[in-house]
């Protein structure tokens, strides 16, 4: 019975999967390559931001010798080998370089802004760093997460020491990763705008997305009979980390905002006109709903932040309002007007299902807790 | 044997008090008794495990916020959209935006205030001089790495023995019996007179000291930044620009806005002119206004040229309620605020083009005022 529900799971994601490339193979003739690429980067940038919000919390656990994450923490390494895939979808997204970025284009040798920026703009030293961030996203996987999963075999306490030394490194690697994926990919779509602030705005949804991604997959879990031991006490911090987050996303966001705002110099509005005037208004109001008011409220009673009925439906809101983030930060780039309709359906199909392929699969290898982290026990027994 | 406040049992670790507490619960406490934990730091599910109502301080703190967000918000829609209304930087004064700051601040002072204010005055029960518990010889280890759980006499015919069986039964390591506090009043005659003392003693230090601070040091300078600024006066030399001069000229062919030159060399030349402001009431108050403000201090309230400045000025300034004034065209009192006269400086520089003439009318309606005819009367 469990094994036939699970493989008609299994044969609905491949369907979706299927049907969500063709989707997206013929939304490139019949929509255009733009339209095409910049599906194509805002589910990148989604998975990108889940996986690695999701290499910051096991960072973050390492760096600080949490004792209360220790349980959880299989779940967040899980989610953030989604890395390795996103290399290579970070190198197909290259081929939107020179579609989508005016930098990359033969018209930036006429504008002599771009002129004088070309080699960075240019598409040669952008695949550079792509593949450098790759690099280094892969390595920090291979030490974190597959020196974890060694650790469940061999119960070398060795691995949390070196672990520990690995996460300020870590952290530095995912700075690089945010800052690179805010300034090259997001901001490079606009190169004349400037704002210093875009990989601290990324990493703020990153971080949501990736903890909504472990509240969310923990749910499943649960569902499915596994992680019994886990409590309110281990599951408050991620409702916790996730509301202060609303708030620091929320504060980045109106403190970039206001700054261009009030400044009004051209170089800087630009983002802003494109963005919230005209069709694209009602976007960012729903975005403001979504991002922040919504998990705000649903999440400041002190009981609801452990409450994981009250997070099965916040951590999907929260996932939303990321893509929804990413969509209304890419899209203005193809014209005045938002589009929704088959292409976007199509590549959240391909890419959703794709994902929760990759996720299952890794789900379904191996332990659910770390069980040779020599503070899995003090984990278990945390309490507030 | 004195009235007992409370039995303390006290307990080596948090599990092991959240663990008593039930079994306490269920046993006789020897009469009217409520149970209350002391601990060294906040243990969570204490309050559902005593059975603690919910506090509404959330929901203080919440409203309260909202509330101060809304303040905020009205305050300075209020003052810069209504009240004053100033374009800065090219905004409409309604602008939204730029009150989200201020909204937030006064957001946070507002739950902040009520989340401390609350707990302190409303909920805690305070102000309350010496708990019982302070008193105790467990306090030290409270507030250091043990529990207490204590069960706390309500009303008469409470029996500490039981209270301290039920306590050891849930396996209490130790037991103190408190004894009640001292309800005598507290505001007696000798502490009003002590209070008072300090006070007034408080009062004379802070009074010397401020007194000898300012004899000893008399320019204390709080803030020098704006004092103390690179800046340039009037007429100094400067080494940014190449005529060494701080002055600039203007740019040759431009006039400065406001600064157009009058198109004629003597009050005589002006005469011509014609009052373009109406003799309304308006018109009139602002010419009083301007006249107070530049003219009355030589030329007097009146108008009569005996103000109380002239004796020890020297100047003799004129009568404008004489007949020669009074003969003047409108246009040549105003050429002569324009250009000035004798010691009278000009005044175009202080006084726009709408004033002057106002000026000019109020002067006429001092003149009237002294040289009143007959069918002036009511």
């Amino acid at each position: 019975m469990k094994a036939e529900r699970t493989g008609t799971v299994g044969t609905v994601l491949w369907g979706a999967t299927l049907l969500g490339a063709a989707l997206a193979a013929l939304s490139y003739v019949q929509a255009g390559p733009a339209r095409f690429w910049a599906n194509w980067l805002v589910w990148f940038l989604f998975l990108l931001s889940v996986a690695l919000g999701a290499l910051f919390l096991v960072a973050v656990e390492h760096l600080t010798a949490s004792r209360w994450s220790v349980p959880l923490r299989r779940i967040s390494e899980r989610i953030a080998t989604l890395l390795l895939p996103l290399a290579a979808v970070a190198l197909v997204a290259l081929g939107a370089v020179p579609v989508l970025y005016p930098g990359a284009r033969p018209e930036a040798a006429a504008d002599p802004l771009l002129a004088g920026k070309a080699v960075w703009l240019g598409l040669p030293f952008f695949a550079l760093r792509v593949v450098l961030c790759a690099g280094l996203g892969i390595l920090a996987v291979a030490v974190l997460v597959r020196g974890s999963l060694r650790q469940d075999r061999d119960r070398d306490p060795a691995f949390t020491r070196r672990a520990r030394r690995f996460a300020p490194v870590a952290m530095a690697i995912f700075a690089l990763l945010v800052t690179q994926a805010g300034f090259d990919w997001i901001s490079g779509l606009a190169p004349a705008w400037y704002s210093d602030v875009i990989g601290v705005y990324l990493f703020a949804g990153a971080f949501m997305a990736g903890l909504a991604a472990t509240a969310l997959a923990l749910l499943a879990l649960r569902a499915r009979g596994r992680l019994t031991a886990i409590r309110p006490d281990h599951t408050y911090s991620i409702g916790g980390y996730l509301f202060a987050f609303t708030v620091f996303w929320a504060y980045i966001a109106f403190a970039q905002y206001l700054l261009m705002w009030y400044g009004n110099l051209p170089d800087e509005v630009v983002w802003y006109q494109a963005r919230t005037l005209g069709a694209w208004r009602p976007v960012v109001l729903l975005l403001a709903l979504v991002h922040f008011f919504v998990p705000f409220f649903a999440l400041v009673p002190r009981d609801a932040k452990g409450d994981l009925r009250r997070l099965a439906w916040v951590a999907p809101v929260v996932l939303v309002a990321h893509w929804l983030d990413l969509y209304w930060l890419v899209f203005p780039a193809l014209g005045p007007a938002p589009r929704w309709s088959w292409p976007e359906l199509g590549f959240a199909l391909l890419f959703l299902g794709g994902a929760l392929l990759w996720l299952r699969a890794a789900m379904a290898r191996g332990e659910d807790m770390p069980v040779g982290d020599p503070f899995l026990g003090e984990g278990l027994e945390f309490r507030l | 044997m004195a009235e007992t406040f409370a039995v303390l049992g006290l307990f080596d670790h948090a599990d092991a008090l959240l663990a008593a507490i039930g079994k306490v619960k269920s046993q006789d406490l020897g009469g009217p008794a409520r149970l209350e934990a002391y601990t060294p730091y906040p243990v969570h599910g204490l309050d559902r495990a005593l059975g603690l109502r919910r506090s509404p301080l959330a929901g203080m703190v919440m409203v309260m916020g909202i509330l101060g967000a809304l303040f905020a918000m009205v305050m300075q829609y209020w003052m810069s959209a209504v009240d004053y209304p100033i374009v800065t930087g090219g905004k409409d004064p309604t602008s939204w935006q730029a009150f989200i700051p201020i909204m937030f601040e006064l957001m946070v002072l507002f739950a902040t205030f009520t989340a401390g204010l609350g707990m302190l005055l409303l909920l805690n029960r305070l102000p309350l001089f010496g708990h019982p518990v302070l008193g105790s010889r467990a306090i030290r280890s409270i507030t250091r790495d043990r529990f207490a759980l204590a069960v706390e006499a309500e009303g008469s015919g409470f029996d500490p023995r039981a209270a301290q069986a039920a306590l050891e039964a849930a396996g209490a390591r130790e037991i103190e019996w408190l004894p009640a506090p001292d309800t005598g009043p507290f505001l007696t005659a000798v502490t009003i007179q002590r209070s008072l003392a300090g006070i007034a003693a408080a009062c004379v230090v802070a009074g010397v000291l401020t007194w000898g601070g300012v004899k000893l040091m008399p320019v204390l300078r709080p803030m020098v930044h704006m004092e103390d600024q690179p800046r340039l006066s009037a007429q100094q030399p400067s080494r940014f620009f190449p005529d060494g001069s701080g002055m600039r000229m203007p740019v040759p062919g431009t006039v400065a806005r406001g600064y157009l030159p009058p198109p004629f060399k003597t009050p005589e030349q002006a005469a011509g002119l014609v009052n373009p402001l109406p003799r309304t009431r308006e018109v009139l108050d602002r010419g009083r206004a301007e006249y107070q403000v530049r003219c009355a201090v030589c030329h007097g309230a009146l108008g009569d040229g005996t103000p109380t400045l002239t004796a020890a000025y020297g100047a003799k300034p004129a009568n404008l309620v004489a007949p020669n004034i009074r003969a003047y065209a409108d246009g040549q009192i105003y050429g002569t605020i324009v250009l000035g006269k004798n010691a009278m400086p000009a005044y175009a520089a202080d006084l726009p083009e709408d004033a002057r003439w106002a000026v000019v009318h109020y002067v006429r309606a001092l003149q009237r005022a002294q040289n009143a005819k007959d069918e002036d009367l009511p």
